[in-house]
């Protein structure tokens, strides 16, 4: 199908607003009268409450209210897959970011001074920071049903066949950091009453709906008295997929009856939020002689720290993605996500599969180096095509563009002269030229597309057609900076022949716009999308009727809901999925030997996420998970020292800058057209990201010879490896 | 205790009464309503406060305002003239350098401030300018691209002018 609107390198429709600074977020809004609202966090990671002195904070100059547990009216609990967090704790803390009061105050300054005067009597209790000991049933249990939240067993063929099988065998552990999603603009929003006494909430979450939701059970409120908004965010990733401050403002403006407002200082947010899964892994894979996979063995364990969150989820996505997009006839894995005092963590761009590749990169690496074969074509020789029986035995249904990366990564220019771009030194100084090593690195990786099986995911939208041409088009996905308002309006452009300029998108507000499902996994341009033109078929459908009646109408309104097909077979919740978009990563890397330094030089991304519905979005998705996969793997780390957060601002918590980010970065779109997509399309803002890690190791390894299996990667780890490393050159 | 300043924003002279220790950051979004100006770290390492101060680039979060009194400000309101866009305003939007867009203002301050000092800046040069504005959505490259095609349009306008 030809289009006309999809496709084109338009401008995106927010761009305007947010170059002169007009675009409103979150942390910009404010309301007559309005309330400043600190919380007061817990003083251990791991403590009983004995007692909760809120006196003379509410005695404090300027100080409205300080809520406790007490005030909560509902349900003193929430989280996207159990409630298990307190909103405000009243007997005991599990990480520094738990909650025990929140001061209300005519200013900020008023509000912070307050918030140190509430006095709370802390028993510290034993920390549980080390992920092994959780798993031993002897130690204490921070939650009611033990230390383990949730364990996965999977295992397809015969295990030790495949390695009976194998000609090479490769086993490794690796390590994986705790990575901050470090959004620009930091948890906020504002709470009041409106003159219909509805308790709106304009805020910074990723689902509206849920959150309204959660609010509601907290506050013992009907939903319809609730109105949570959330159009323009600034950065989520995942990290505003959690309530951060939506069920703290509500409850103030509450309490109350006044407009309340929360920003999160930088310090904070680091604390408080979810974190990407630190992880460790095993991995043990074999391939035959002639180069065929024959078994892919994985033991994760993952700590998702103080709560739930979408651990049980993320623990399910790396078994899922941990053969990687291969046929392997003989999978085992196992994995453990257990409860510590380590912060807490849940979802982020990924979602467990930028763990797994890790790993499972690694080893493709491996293998393909003690079979003295070409990396991606032993990736090639190996891939998945659709109909073929993926990691753990479900059948590829639809469209599977593992192989076309890997073909066209091969056919580039970065992967065909590697071996002159690796000897270039023209570059830099004679007298630097000796120390400096370069090389280049593969990795290939798939991604699943929507929620997965077991767990609702569906999209509604309207679209309305208004005088003269206008359409609008409400749905209730966030605008957190992926685009996907500038795609949803391609879609409908294109369906509807009008020009972009004729389209609205009215985003992200449970007063005006129907459930869309959440902003997450890499889910909205095909769920949000397909409503979209459903919504157009119906439309059309009733202009029809009204023209053949010879009636015309200018107002025409239609409401469509799409439903994110799934595989038959549930193997956990989320898992698996029927969707996937693929992608393969060509990085070149170069080594100063004498400091020690890695710098990224170039990268190709080659990415399969069906039709590219807009161009720069996905070019600038391509860019920016490229320069999340370098923090990920040379840079970013919480560091955790029992319980407490040792790196809570840009200081210290080292983020990738422009000098960190190659300007030689090439993406190319490789359109496997999905059946059941918008106008093909399907998503690509997770896999983008995904391989980018073991692609830098791969590249590592090519350059100096060394093997990294722990992230990140810095330049006193190579030094102190090439120290120790017998190949020292 | 307050203190009274006054602030020239945009081209326009304000008073404020201002704490003593207040930073220019809340003065700009507090008092004086002028949000496009965000907070990001407070500690002056990730740039989305940055403004323009007396003709030099500044993360607006480690200025006091009771010091900044007098001062003349650049903010990202003052950048388009008129409802029109600046070439650096429209290079953003057109090479797709703005995603979530909170660290839009700072950057095209960073670069505006560039481009005040260097009329053809290369690559290293734009990295290097930028380099205390974070970004976590882009990966930086379309800026890059976006200030280096302002430059180069701008200095072409220029020397075209001067080969008249």
């Amino acid at each position: 199908m030809k289009c006309t609107v999809v496709g084109k390198r338009v401008e995106r429709k927010d761009a305007r607003a947010k170059v002169t600074g007009e675009t409103i977020y979150p942390s910009d809004r404010s309301r007559e009268g309005m309330l400043w609202v600190v919380a007061v966090r817990a003083a251990h990671p791991h403590a009983r409450i004995l007692s909760i002195d809120t006196e003379r904070a509410a005695a404090a100059a300027g100080v409205v209210r300080v809520l406790t547990a007490r005030d909560v009216p509902g349900e003193n609990a929430f989280g996207i897959q159990f409630h298990d967090m307190p909103v405000l704790c009243s007997d005991r803390v599990r990480y520094l970011g738990d909650v025990v009061a929140l001061v209300g105050a005519e200013s900020r300054r008023a509000a912070r001074q307050a918030a140190a005067l509430v006095a709370v009597d802390y028993q510290p209790l034993a920390l549980l920071t080390d992920p092994e000991q959780a798993l031993d049933p002897a130690t204490p249990a921070l939650h009611p049903g033990g230390n383990i939240l949730h364990e996965v067993h999977f295992h397809k063929g015969n295990i030790s066949v495949g390695f009976q099988k194998s000609a090479v065998i490769v086993e490794r552990s690796y390590q994986l950091p705790m990575m901050d999603h470090a959004f620009l603009e930091t948890e906020a929003g504002l709470s009041y009453f409106d003159e219909n006494d509805v308790l709106c909430v304009e805020s910074c979450g990723q689902y509206i709906y849920r959150d309204r939701k959660q609010i509601a059970s907290v506050l013992g409120l009907a939903e319809e008295k609730i109105r949570v908004s959330a159009e323009m965010v600034g950065g989520a990733f995942g990290g505003k997929d959690d309530i951060t401050v939506q069920i703290q403002l509500a409850l103030m403006t509450y309490v109350t009856g006044r407009p309340a407002k929360m920003v999160a200082s930088r310090e904070e947010s680091i604390v408080a939020h979810s974190k990407r899964h630190p992880a460790s892994m095993w991995f043990k894979t074999g391939a035959s002689k002639s180069g065929k996979l024959m078994a892919v063995e994985a033991r994760f364990l993952s700590d998702t720290g103080a709560y739930a969150s979408l651990g049980g989820p993320v623990l399910n996505l790396m078994a899922e993605h941990a053969a990687g997009p291969y046929l392997v006839p003989h999978v085992k894995v196992d994995g453990h996500v257990v409860y510590t005092n380590n912060g807490f963590s849940g979802a982020f761009r990924g979602f467990g599969c930028t763990q797994a590749c890790v790993g499972i990169e690694s080893q493709m690496d491996l293998m393909a180096r003690a079979l003295r074969r070409d990396p991606l074509a032993f990736r090639q020789a190996n891939v998945l095509h659709q109909g073929d029986a993926a990691g753990l035995g479900y059948e590829m249904k639809t469209a599977v563009g593992a192989e076309p990366t890997i073909r066209a990564a091969r056919a580039g220019k970065l992967y065909r002269q590697r071996r002159r771009i690796k000897k270039d030194r023209t570059h830099v100084s004679p007298s630097l030229a000796p120390f400096i090593r370069r090389g280049v690195g593969v990795a290939s990786q798939m991604q699943g597309l929507g929620l997965g099986v077991g767990i609702e995911d569906q999209a509604e939208v309207e679209v309305v057609l208004g005088p003269g041409g206008a359409v609008r088009v409400k749905v209730g996905t966030t605008e957190i900076g992926q685009g996907a308002y500038t795609a949803y309006a391609q879609m409908t452009a294109e369906r509807l022949g009008v020009p972009l300029e004729q389209v609205e998108i009215v985003g992200a507000d449970t007063g005006t716009c129907p459930d869309s499902g959440a902003t997450t996994a890499s889910r909205t341009t095909y769920a949000v999308g397909n409503a979209i033109l459903l919504a157009i078929a119906k439309l059309e459908q009733r202009r029809s009727a009204w023209a053949a009646q010879g009636t015309g109408r200018e107002n025409l309104s239609a409401r469509a809901n799409f439903t994110v097909p799934t595989q038959d077979r549930q193997l956990g919740d989320g898992l698996p999925h029927l969707l996937y978009s693929y992608g393969t990563h060509v990085v070149l890397v170069e080594v100063n030997t004498l400091t020690g330094e890695i710098s990224v030089e170039a990268v190709e991304a080659y990415l399969d996420g069906g039709r590219v519905v807009s161009p720069l979005g996905f070019e600038g998705q391509s860019e920016g998970g490229i320069a999340q996969g370098i923090g990920y793997t040379l840079f970013e780390e919480v560091l955790l020292d029992r319980g407490r957060f040792l790196n809570t601002n840009f200081d210290t918590y080292i983020l990738p800058s422009s000098k960190d980010v190659p300007t030689a970065i090439h993406t190319v779109p490789i359109e496997v057209m999905e059946k059941s997509g918008p106008l093909g399309a399907k998503g690509i803002s997770e896999t983008c990201t995904v391989g980018v890690a073991p692609a830098i190791l791969n590249a590592l390894e090519d350059a100096i010879g060394i093997r990294f299996v722990r992230l990140p990667v810095r330049a006193e780890d190579v030094i102190l490896a090439r120290e120790e490393s017998p190949h020292e050159s | 205790m307050r203190v009274d300043i006054e602030l020239g924003i945009n081209g326009s002279r304000s008073r404020f009464a201002v704490e003593p220790d207040e930073r220019l950051v809340s003065t700009l979004r507090d008092r004086a309503g002028l949000t496009g100006t965000k907070q990001g770290c407070k500690i002056g390492e990730c740039g989305a406060c940055s403004v323009i101060m007396d003709g030099k680039l500044v993360p607006s979060c480690l200025v006091l305002s009771a010091s900044a009194d007098g001062a003349d400000l650049l903010t990202v309101e003052g950048v388009a003239q008129d409802g029109n866009l600046s070439d650096l305003q429209q290079a953003f939007v057109a090479e797709g350098a703005i995603q979530c867009g909170y660290c839009t203002p700072g950057m095209l301050l960073a670069g505006e401030y560039l481009l005040s000092r260097y009329q053809r800046p290369d690559t290293a040069q734009i990295k290097e300018a930028i380099a205390g504005n974070l970004c976590r959505c882009t990966g930086y490259t379309k800026i890059v691209a976006a200030i280096r095609k302002t430059a180069k349009k701008r200095s072409l306008v220029k020397s075209s002018a001067q080969g008249r």
